[in-house]
């Protein structure tokens, strides 16, 4: 874990309301795997928090995060231009880690695809994917390159404008008895991975399930005890450090 | 290089930059970024003589130039800290401040007991606005700090006693006295001011707990000034907080009559606020010619 003064490459619009900023790292810091997250500044001195963003991409010194643009931190956000330099901590939190597993079933929805596609290109030349991915529409829809290097690939969007009409739990669901998965890793809405522990339990479908939660945080390393969640038993467990990455079955969603 | 030793209630500080109590933890996490030995001090997460599951999440909002907080002192307990983390700190070599809590008067005076000789300073959180019980309640009329300061001075006779104080009141002068009164050996603050975000679409505010404390850059001016109004209304020595993000932030609580000062929400901008803040601090000592930090206190002349 380093906190660094990053030299901002690009930060380009990749889908309606959807930045992706690429980000040259001034020092090592080790390997970033999928499922991790920095916190990065937005560049407004007036934002005192830094934005928790999921890895998405990692090219050498270079790493990609992609952000929704919500409020007045991620609007100035848009509006930073390449060459300036913002402050960051990386890399933070868990991962999926994925040593055990060989055929991955991954659910993602909205801003969740991020982390996501981080673990598929960590891992695609070995692993095999299957992946059911949902947007709010067509103009949502991003990384379709990256999603596709899961060996199987399913869009499907809120109102059919790209693929089928749906969401990616129940395109899972339609879709499960042909996927012999070793693991499930899913990211997205609080909502989204409500329905998942639900219909998981519901179908009977016991195979290992691990998601990443998110949640307004302040440190971002453990200390402040802010972004904190709660285990199946209801102790408080942090988000951050903890985290993001829990057992579907060890936290209540 | 100046000296940035400073001296407080007999106990040496290697200079006089704290970690502020609650964004710090016990201070692991930010061992991982950088060796701590390097600060002066650590005020601890607010501790409880029951570990806490504080408040629900969100926990955290922003505001231009400040944030607000609503953890509800989510601690692991005074032994747990007593037994985990007070030896790692021990080792460390910094001063160590423990920060303390309770929903009764009954409670501090325990809590007290309990860590008496057994950290190097004990603070008295009177002021956290985030808790139901206790807290604020005890730290905005002058007789309660005063009652609670001397059940809490009764319960230590080896380790000196700080009572952080609360903005939220009508005088910090009167404040600050009862304190003194109540046989307080140094005095913090200020601690948050309590505010609120709304979230205009949901029509809620963005905290849970609906209110939260308010820290970080934009509260600085209003701590300034009620650190000289504190300094300057009692004898023993105090401790400045609200703010801070530079050295020459903490040269200004300094002068404005600060012994030492704390830094807590610039460790959420960068990691490595406090560190910096040091470094920035000798800097100006340099550059004005000064070879001795305690020089600057309370040095301010007014209009």
């Amino acid at each position: 874990m380093k906190d660094l003064l990053a030299t901002v490459k690009s930060n380009k619009k990749i889908a309606e309301n959807i930045y992706m900023i690429t980000l040259t790292l001034p020092d090592e810091v080790g390997a970033i795997h999928g499922g991790q997250f920095v916190n990065l500044s937005t560049g407004n001195g007036a934002n005192l928090l830094r934005r928790p963003l999921g890895v998405c991409m990692v090219d050498g010194d270079d790493i990609s995060v992609c952000y929704q643009v919500k409020g007045k931190g991620t609007q100035y956000l848009t509006t930073v231009e390449a060459g300036r330099k913002l402050q960051v901590l990386l890399p933070l939190g868990n991962w999926f880690d994925l040593d055990d597993y060989k055929n991955i079933v991954v659910i993602g929805g909205g801003v969740g695809v991020f982390p996501l596609i981080a673990t598929i290109r960590e891992h695609c030349n070995k692993k095999n994917f299957y992946s059911y991915i949902g947007f709010r529409n067509i103009d949502a829809v991003c990384h379709y390159n990256e999603l596709n290097k899961s060996k199987k690939l399913t869009i499907v969007t809120d109102d059919g404008s790209f693929g089928d009409k749906g969401n990616a739990v129940s395109a899972y669901l339609a879709d499960a008895a042909n996927v012999q998965a070793d693991v499930i890793i899913s990211c997205g809405p609080p909502i989204m991975l409500k329905i998942l522990k639900q219909k998981l339990a519901e179908a009977g479908i016991k195979t290992p399930c691990f998601v990443s939660l998110e949640e307004r945080m302040g440190c971002g390393m453990g200390a402040c005890l802010v972004c904190v969640c709660k285990t199946a038993e209801g102790e408080n467990v942090r988000v951050c450090r903890d985290g993001p990455v829990f057992d579907i079955n060890e936290v209540q969603l | 290089m100046a000296n940035l030793q400073v001296e407080i209630c007999g106990v040496k500080f290697k200079n006089p930059v704290i970690a502020a109590s609650g964004t710090f933890g016990f201070g692991r996490e930010f061992n991982l970024l950088y060796d701590i030995s390097v600060l002066g001090g650590i005020s601890t997460k607010g501790m409880t003589l029951e570990p806490r599951q504080g408040n629900p999440v969100p926990r955290i909002a922003e505001g231009s130039s400040v944030i607000l907080n609503a953890v509800g002192l989510q601690n692991p307990g005074v032994e747990h800290f007593i037994k985990e983390d007070l030896p790692f700190l021990r080792k460390k070599g910094v001063v160590i401040i423990a920060n303390v809590a309770g929903k009764t008067l009954e409670d501090y005076g325990q809590i007290c007991a309990r860590l008496d000789g057994l950290v190097d300073m004990v603070e008295l959180n009177i002021s956290c606005p985030n808790v139901r019980a206790g807290g604020m309640a005890l730290g905005i009329r002058p007789e309660n700090i005063n009652e609670v300061t001397k059940l809490s001075k009764a319960n230590l006779s080896k380790t000196p006693l700080i009572v952080k104080l609360s903005p939220n009141v009508e005088s910090i002068a009167t404040n600050a006295k009862a304190a003194e009164d109540g046989g307080a050996d140094c005095i913090s603050l200020i601690n948050t001011l309590t505010g609120m975000v709304i979230d205009i679409e949901r029509r809620k505010p963005i905290i849970a707990n609906n209110t939260g404390g308010v820290s970080g850059a934009g509260i600085k001016p209003i701590a300034v000034r009620m650190v000289y109004e504190a300094s300057h209304a009692v004898k023993i020595p105090v401790i400045g907080m609200g703010g801070i993000t530079s050295g020459e932030d903490a040269i200004e609580f300094m002068m404005a009559g600060a012994r030492a000062v704390q830094v807590g929400t610039a460790n959420f901008s960068d990691g490595n606020a406090m560190p910096k803040i040091i470094a920035g601090m000798n800097k100006w000592l340099d550059r004005h010619g000064i070879n001795d930090i305690n020089e600057i206190v309370n040095t301010l002349t007014l209009n």
